[in-house]
């Protein structure tokens, strides 16, 4: 089997994977979004070596690679919201853009300042 | 019929298109998840092509964020070793960075007189997004405008996140993925691993935290400021 049909094939199965985990969720009135809790099924199952990787690998590579396209009809969703990006946008953008500055530069410095004390305990 | 399905093939196309010139030109403005988006956006103004239309083809496209969620998975299995020896640091640093990314969030959001339903919509932005817009619903904001609120996380943390990572000079690779993963999601987590597998599957852990507190604190936080 060429690796093309290969990566396809996995494809199908993992879409039919997180189906399935959406559709438990659903029927037992889980309010936690079923790719969440597909992410520790499926961690488990690798664990567990039922599910091998080999059967998953060449596909998973392929969702992550273009991960970035299965979020851009939502971005284009925006257009929805014309009068609100004109009347608030402005704000959301300062809002959203000082935040992340603050998480990123806390969280990295954080765990870069941690990452080394414990290096240097290490030694 | 036909229209949303050219939608679809359109939205496929421009961004196969538009990261193929990434490549070539990686620059910051090129990135295809703020190109690709403006120039759809565009075109059905242009048209006008309501969205509802357009989402009836591209819905296909989004469907494939549960799988390709769900496959994070696999790096977290091939790096555990990695993970698990950082497990202290990654654990404390976003459980720190997932509760600033709400208290500044809404914080900013009131002193700048957003109303409140648009600061219940925010607040959630952090984490991916099923869990942001179960979180916004839950909490009495607009799952949709908080769908798009998270996307533009998404977007600006791509851009802001190596220009901090050079700003303060940070080198290691469990701190390049908690600020991804932390700050912009899913989207921060696929830039993070442009640094590396390490700092890709350290970020998507980074992720699944962030989703996890995101979703046991923000009515906690949100209470403060509402």
């Amino acid at each position: 089997m060429s690796t093309w049909l290969k990566s396809a094939a996995q494809v199908v199965f993992l879409i039919a994977f997180s189906w399935l985990m959406n559709l438990i969720m659903e029927i037992c009135h889980l309010n936690i979004p079923g790719s969440i809790v597909g992410i520790v099924v499926l961690f488990v199952l690798l664990q567990t070596k039922v599910v091998k990787l080999e059967w998953i690998d060449l596909g998973a590579k392929w969702l992550l690679a273009e991960m970035l396209l299965f979020f851009i009809p939502s971005a284009v969703g925006i257009v929805q919201y014309k009068d609100l990006m004109l009347a608030s946008g402005l704000r959301i953008l300062v809002v959203v853009v000082v935040s992340i500055l603050v998480v990123m530069a806390a969280t990295g410095l954080m765990a870069e300042n941690l990452a080394k004390a414990k290096e240097t305990n290490a030694s | 019929m036909i229209l949303p399905a050219v939608c679809l093939v359109l939205t496929i196309a421009i961004y196969g298109f538009v990261k193929r010139f990434y490549k070539k030109y990686p620059k910051i403005y090129f990135t295809p998840l703020v190109v690709t988006p403006a120039i759809l956006v565009l075109l059905l103004v242009w048209t006008n092509i309501p969205y509802n239309t357009y989402d009836a083809g591209a819905h296909w496209v989004t469907d494939m964020i549960g799988p390709a969620t769900i496959v994070l998975a696999v790096p977290i299995y091939k790096n555990l070793p990695i993970l698990k020896k950082h497990a202290f640091v990654i654990v404390s640093s976003v459980l720190f960075g997932s509760t600033i990314a709400i208290v500044t969030t809404a914080w900013i959001a009131k002193a700048l007189n957003l109303d409140a339903r648009l600061i219940e919509s925010l607040a959630p932005r952090s984490a991916t997004t099923p869990i942001a817009m179960a979180v916004s619903k839950i909490t009495g904001g607009i799952p949709t405008i908080t769908a798009v609120i998270v996307l533009l996380t998404g977007v600006l943390g791509i851009v802001l996140g190596p220009l901090v990572i050079r700003f303060f000079g940070i080198r290691n690779d469990v701190a390049r993925g908690v600020l991804f993963g932390t700050g912009a999601h899913a989207a921060g987590t696929s830039k993070a691993f442009e640094f590396g597998s390490a700092a890709g599957s350290i970020s998507s852990i980074a992720m699944i935290l962030t989703a996890f507190f995101t979703f046991m604190t923000v009515s906690l936080v949100i209470g403060f400021f509402i």
